[in-house]
């Protein structure tokens, strides 16, 4: 075997050295700027990409963005979590359950002192945070849950949008008289029907008991004549009342919205966070949508709305072991919780999370509709602390199909539960 | 004679034995642990479980439908395309122009993503799609129970049947042409000449299509997630539909307990029935 001639010694010198160089910092030692890696939504709207451009210019770090599709968020983020990968920063739901899933205590960085706690009001109570520590750094106004409904179609039919099921019901067949579908469901992108039944619970759910009660497994889903199991009866009457549209199994969650804004449906159930989409349904006319479309709270019996933090603007610090990076992610925190904020709930005309920061002025009337129910009554979504519920969109499609009665599909959904709540080790299981 | 030749063939069947021993036979035996542990995404620890991913998979009613859709899907898969191809070698097996441009237009769907075409698929069968203002009729092809997993396998069987075509053409091309006009000089006509001589000469190619489009049909996802994500209900959530359903919630050990039913299926399948297709191959 021969040596390598002196020039390939030297090229393979060359490479091997810069290939070192290339390892290890991100940049130069002593100017304390590093990278730090995001995994963030790709729906994040373009004021909270322009918000992490302003820490970049500010801080002087770099930030690189990694972005999971939001078809399919959750999934994604698990499966690279369990690969052992740590980004710096890490945009993910708030509700515990989804917390839970990232196995805080081990994973991530307790964020209990920091100041923008103390100003976030009770949010922390129900959201962000495991026993007694916070872990998130909420930003986003929580999801909304409620009924979009088309006024046009409503003033035509000479009735007011329903606040209870009771009233939902009655109004179906007056809406069908009128040619029109009255609920747009969307089994086909199969996370849409699990809506309605989380309204419904919103009346048994105040001040988040009956989520209590079942993630703290002093009841049960399958508890004859529990509120979940009337829930899904109520919701399998209206199926079989003809309420909602023939293509309930196929449609598409963009094809309700589009039923919506033209008025082929009354109603869609859906969150706030959804408001883009029922824009781009409507060719991107505000005015069509403000025009046509108004927004109530709707529970087994009274007006209330049903929210949930999302993901969208809730960030989390992984733990990873290197300082310099650690700090420069607590920087990230305390920019977006910090006086930058004002700034982002301007630019993005969303509603503050913190009391000290003013309402964005020219908010659009459907909007303006989800705050003013969000005011009147709103309680969080029974589920959100409850680990093991994600099987709920795909028990209730099986309800659609006639496969399941409620009572089963409850007790299949418990099953569902219980294996979360024993692997997460929460007491009482 | 024998072993010597064998001793010979083993340099040359030694980059296949590493191939399958580092991509399959290694990442199988350090994984399938997995499939009897507590793995979650809620803690840290490890620990081994025993059957009860599979008991909890039992009990919440999802192993024993996902197998039968699995199976009936593998076999629906299996019988459209072996049809279909084998109709279309037969039709296409003499090289010429016109019959080029064919093969190549059956080969097409063999080059395009699976998801892209069950998208497309997806919206060509839609209620208010293509074929529906084709047929003049109003029907939820991938919404329906009783439609919805046949017409799932008639879309993977469409996507692949230009490849399984293209084998059994190759197959029919390599039966001597004297054996047939002996056959037709004996007084052999077309029908008869296909069941005593084509079809048995063609069985190495069978044994290989069969085996393959069964085994392929077996570890379905990508069609099935693309076309209807396991819906309507459960009507077509095969093992691997419900194995990333379960990794999606973060039960990581029910996951990896339905793969590992999956590679069983197969191995249960695959080594019979190509065993049984060899021994006819020998004999027939």
């Amino acid at each position: 075997m021969r040596a390598p001639s002196r020039p390939l010694g030297a090229a393979l010198g060359a490479v091997l050295a810069l290939s070192l160089s290339g390892c290890g910092s991100s940049a130069p030692e002593g100017t304390g700027q590093v990278k730090l890696t995001l995994w963030h939504n790709s729906a994040d709207p373009a004021p909270l990409l322009e918000m992490y451009k302003k820490f970049e210019k500010q801080s002087g770090h770099k930030i690189e963005l990694v972005s999971i599709p939001s078809d399919g968020f959750e999934d994604t983020t698990q499966t690279k979590w369990a690969t052992g990968d740590r980004p710096d920063i890490l945009e993910y739901h708030a509700t515990v359950s989804g917390l839970l899933a990232l196995n805080p205590a081990e994973n991530l960085r307790d964020l209990t002192g920091e100041a923008y706690i103390a100003r976030s009001g009770d949010l922390y109570q129900a959201a962000g945070s495991v026993n007694g520590k916070v872990y998130a750094a909420i930003t986003g106004f929580p999801q909304v849950f409620g009924l979009y409904y088309n006024k046009k179609v409503f003033t035509k039919a000479g009735l007011t949008p329903p606040t209870n099921f009771a009233e939902l019901a009655a109004a179906c067949p007056k809406l069908k008289a009128a040619g029109v579908t009255p609920v747009f469901e969307s089994g086909g992108s199969i996370w849409p029907v699990q809506i309605l039944p989380i309204l419904y619970l919103a009346g048994a759910n105040q001040s988040n008991a009956y989520g209590k009660a079942i993630a703290g497994h002093s009841s049960t889903l399958a508890d004859a004549g529990s509120p979940f199991v009337s829930g899904l009866t109520a919701y399998a009457k209206l199926k079989t009342d003809g309420c909602f549209n023939k293509d309930i199994v196929t449609a598409k969650f963009e094809d309700s919205m589009k039923a919506l804004v033209t008025g082929e449906a009354a109603m869609v159930a859906q969150h706030s966070d959804m408001l883009p989409a029922l824009l781009a349904a409507a060719g991107g006319d505000q005015k069509t949508v403000d025009e046509s479309v108004g927004f109530v709270g709707l529970s087994s019996d009274k007006p209330l709305v049903t929210y949930a933090p999302g993901p969208i603007g809730t960030f989390y610090l992984p733990k990873t072991g290197d300082a310099a990076r650690e700090k420069a992610s607590l920087d990230f925190v305390r920019f977006m919780t910090g006086p930058a904020y004002a700034e982002y709930v301007a630019a993005s005309k969303t509603f503050p999370v913190f009391k000290d920061v003013p309402d964005p002025q020219g908010v659009s009337s459907v909007l303006q509709d989800v705050k003013k129910a969000y005011d009147t009554g709103a309680v969080i979504a029974f589920n959100s602390d409850i680990p093991g519920m994600g099987g709920l969109a795909q028990l209730m499609s099986e309800l659609i199909a006639g496969q399941k009665d409620p009572q089963k599909a409850a007790t299949q959904l418990q099953g569902q539960v219980e294996q979360a709540a024993k692997a997460a080790g929460l007491p009482g299981w | 004679m024998v072993m010597r030749n064998r001793a010979a063939w083993l340099p040359w069947a030694l980059p296949a034995i590493v191939l399958v021993t580092v991509f399959f036979v290694a990442p199988f035996l350090l994984n399938v642990r997995f499939a009897f542990s507590s793995w979650t995404s809620f803690r840290a620890e490890i620990t081994w479980n025993g059957l009860e991913n599979v008991r909890t998979l039992i009990d919440q009613d999802l192993l024993a439908n996902a197998v039968t859709v699995t199976v009936l899907y593998a076999i629906l898969c299996m019988a459209i395309q072996n049809t279909v191809s084998l109709s279309l070698a037969l039709a296409l097996q003499r090289t010429s122009g016109i019959n080029t441009v064919f093969r190549s237009a059956f080969f097409l769907p063999t080059l395009i993503s699976p998801l892209a075409a069950g998208y497309i698929w997806r919206g060509l069968l839609a209620p208010d799609g293509a074929v529906n203002s084709f047929l003049g009729i109003e029907w939820a092809w991938l919404g329906e129970p009783s439609t919805a997993l046949v017409v799932v396998a008639f879309i993977d069987a469409w996507k692949w049947s230009g490849l399984i075509t293209l084998v059994y053409i190759a197959g029919l091309n390599s039966i001597p042409k004297a054996l047939l006009e002996s056959a037709t000089v004996d007084g052999a006509g077309p029908w008869t000449r296909l069941r005593r001589v084509v079809f048995p000469m063609l069985a190495p190619a069978l044994t290989f299509n069969v085996a393959v489009t069964l085994v392929g049909a077996l570890s379905a996802y990508d069609v099935i997630a693309a076309t209807t994500g396991g819906g309507p209900g459960d009507h077509t959530r095969a093992l691997n539909v419900v194995m990333r359903q379960q990794w999606g919630q973060g039960f990581f050990g029910s996951a990896s307990a339905l793969g590992f039913t999956v590679t069983l299926l197969v191995i249960a399948t695959a080594v019979p029935l190509v065993w049984w297709l060899r021994r006819r191959e020998v004999t027939g």
